[in-house]
């Protein structure tokens, strides 16, 4: 293998990266809606436990 | 060995950030939720029900109220419009040479609503239609001597015809004007006759329904404007301008008028189409008015529709999102009535609403108005036959804000105007659900509307600035 053909080998394919960074930009708040779900859950388990 | 990044669609943003783009969502989130808690351990009673109403002295109402300042600046409303639509009409097709574009689109369009959250509800002695009215009335008055009798507003119909409306201007503007162009791609010609239609359509209204009502329900600019205005320190009560608490105006604005809602819903979605049309929405819309020209329409006519198609979705994901934290906080046991629920917490959208102005226009604002100042004003026709000034020969120094400094800003508004728009809404549970327990679990969901709106807000930004 010549040398141009190694550096195009090892070339990472980034181009459409852009495409994608959205994606940075949802985990927040995805992970804001898992504390909610986990919380509520917690909550409404208490409340039924208190209940009992 | 060099291991070559071929970034080809430019990843790299224009600021010269320490830190990737996406990590300010990061941070905005945390700050947010930081916030949340904060609010639930520290504020468990109301504090924005109550104005807290202090008059200014008589002396200053009597002169900021005088009817010879009412007529002065009244008649500079009018004289500019007709300065606007002059200019549209008969000036140059070139949309950053002609007076009208910036005038309407960015120096009152923009101007009014920071004016209105800092100073208070400064648009109505300017409004031009409210002006003419006036002065039609009372010469009617004077003429048949009676005062002219105006039908029944039907108050079910509340500011929606205001809602309607806004989105009709940015529709305008954003998507009739996307033929092309520099700050705006309305042409002039188009912009002054659109401003003939709506003077005749608002001084119909007006002659209808009375001028005072149809400002605040249905004239587009006084409700848009008026709405920023509740968030100020300054108002006018019982005929006297005073001080109040900051934002505290805001909580009984959309509860008592129907439509409320859909005006601070129709301006944060308008604001974020046009902040995606070029960025964040520019593959989805090439692809669809793709498909579109596949079935034969005009190159123009593709944009157009294409463009109202992801413009109607941004106002329906903005409300569903929305919709989604109200219904969110009915499933908390005590909860008013979903009705109740949407009108009552529509309010803590204002702030987020300013912020997605100041962060989608500020840096317009700031360029532009260095034109309307300068060579707009000398030369409002754009033909360089007129030097009214001496200023038609400056131009926009665009070294006046670096690229680091218009993001931090952005950054920083849609941060605070969260914030706000979070501490509203928790103050407004805390008048819904008595025990502060349940008033903090109804506000889960709402801290996720606005870290959502916040962190799209975010990605609208630095997809623009890539």
């Amino acid at each position: 293998m010549t040398a141009p053909d190694l550096i195009a080998a090892i070339v990472i394919p980034s181009a459409h990266l852009g495409h994608w960074l959205w994606i940075f930009y949802v985990i927040p708040l995805l992970i804001v809606i898992a504390g909610i779900l986990r919380s509520t859950h917690r909550e409404k388990k208490r409340e039924r436990e208190e209940r009992e | 060995m060099i291991v070559h990044l071929p970034e080809a669609h430019a990843l790299v943003a224009k600021q010269d950030l320490p830190i990737p783009a996406w990590l300010f969502a990061w941070a905005a989130s945390i700050v947010l939720v930081v916030s949340f808690f904060a609010l639930s351990a520290a504020w468990r009673k109301p504090q924005f029900e109550e104005e807290r109403w202090r008059p200014s002295v008589a002396w200053l109402t009597a002169v900021l109220r005088s009817w010879p300042l009412q007529v002065l600046c009244g008649g500079l409303g009018v004289f500019l419009l007709g300065v606007g639509i002059y200019s549209g009409i008969h000036g140059t097709e070139a949309p950053d040479r002609n007076f009208a574009i910036t005038f309407f689109f960015v120096t009152a369009w923009i101007g009014f609503p920071f004016a209105s959250a800092l100073f208070g509800n400064v648009f109505p002695i300017f409004n031009p239609w409210r002006a003419i009215a006036r002065v039609a009335g009372g010469a009617y008055g004077l003429l048949a001597r009676r005062p002219l009798r105006h039908l029944a507003y039907p108050e079910r119909l509340g500011r929606w015809p205001a809602a309607v409306g806004l989105l009709g201007f940015v529709w305008l503007e954003v998507v009739y004007g996307s033929s092309g162009g520099v700050a705006v791609g309305l042409e002039p010609h188009a912009a002054g006759v659109a401003a003939c239609v709506y003077t005749v359509y608002t001084l119909t209204m007006m002659a209808l329904f009375g001028a005072e009502l149809w400002c605040s329900r249905g004239e587009i600019f006084s409700v848009y404007f008026g709405m920023f205005s509740q968030l100020a320190p300054f108002g006018v009560k019982d005929g006297r301008i005073g001080r109040r608490r900051p934002l505290a105006a805001a909580t009984h604005w959309a509860t008592s008028v129907p439509g409320s809602t859909a005006v601070v819903i129709a301006s944060i979605s308008s604001t974020s189409f046009d902040g995606a049309e070029d960025g964040a929405f520019k593959g989805g819309l090439t692809h669809v008015g793709g498909w579109i020209e596949g079935l034969g329409v005009g190159p123009l006519a593709t944009i157009r529709i294409t463009d109202s198609i992801f413009m109607a979705a941004t106002v329906l994901a903005i409300a569903g999102v929305y919709l989604l934290g109200v219904k969110g906080m009915r499933s908390v046991p005590g909860a008013p009535a979903f009705r109740t629920l949407t009108r009552g917490f529509a309010h803590s959208l204002i702030p987020i609403a300013l912020a997605y102005l100041v962060a989608h226009y500020f840096s317009l604002f700031v360029y532009q108005e260095q034109a309307q100042f300068t060579y707009l004003l000398s030369d409002p026709l754009g033909t360089s036959t007129t030097d009214l000034f001496g200023t038609a020969e400056y131009g926009i120094d665009f070294n006046a804000l670096t690229p680091n400094v218009i993001w931090y800003v952005q950054v920083a508004a849609l941060l605070v105007g969260h914030v706000l728009g979070l501490t509203l809404a928790h103050d407004r549970a805390l008048v819904y659900w008595r025990d502060y327990r349940r008033a903090s679990r109804s506000q889960y969901w709402m801290l996720a509307v606005m870290v959502a709106f916040t962190c799209f807000g975010l990605y609208l930004l630095s997809i623009n600035a890539s």
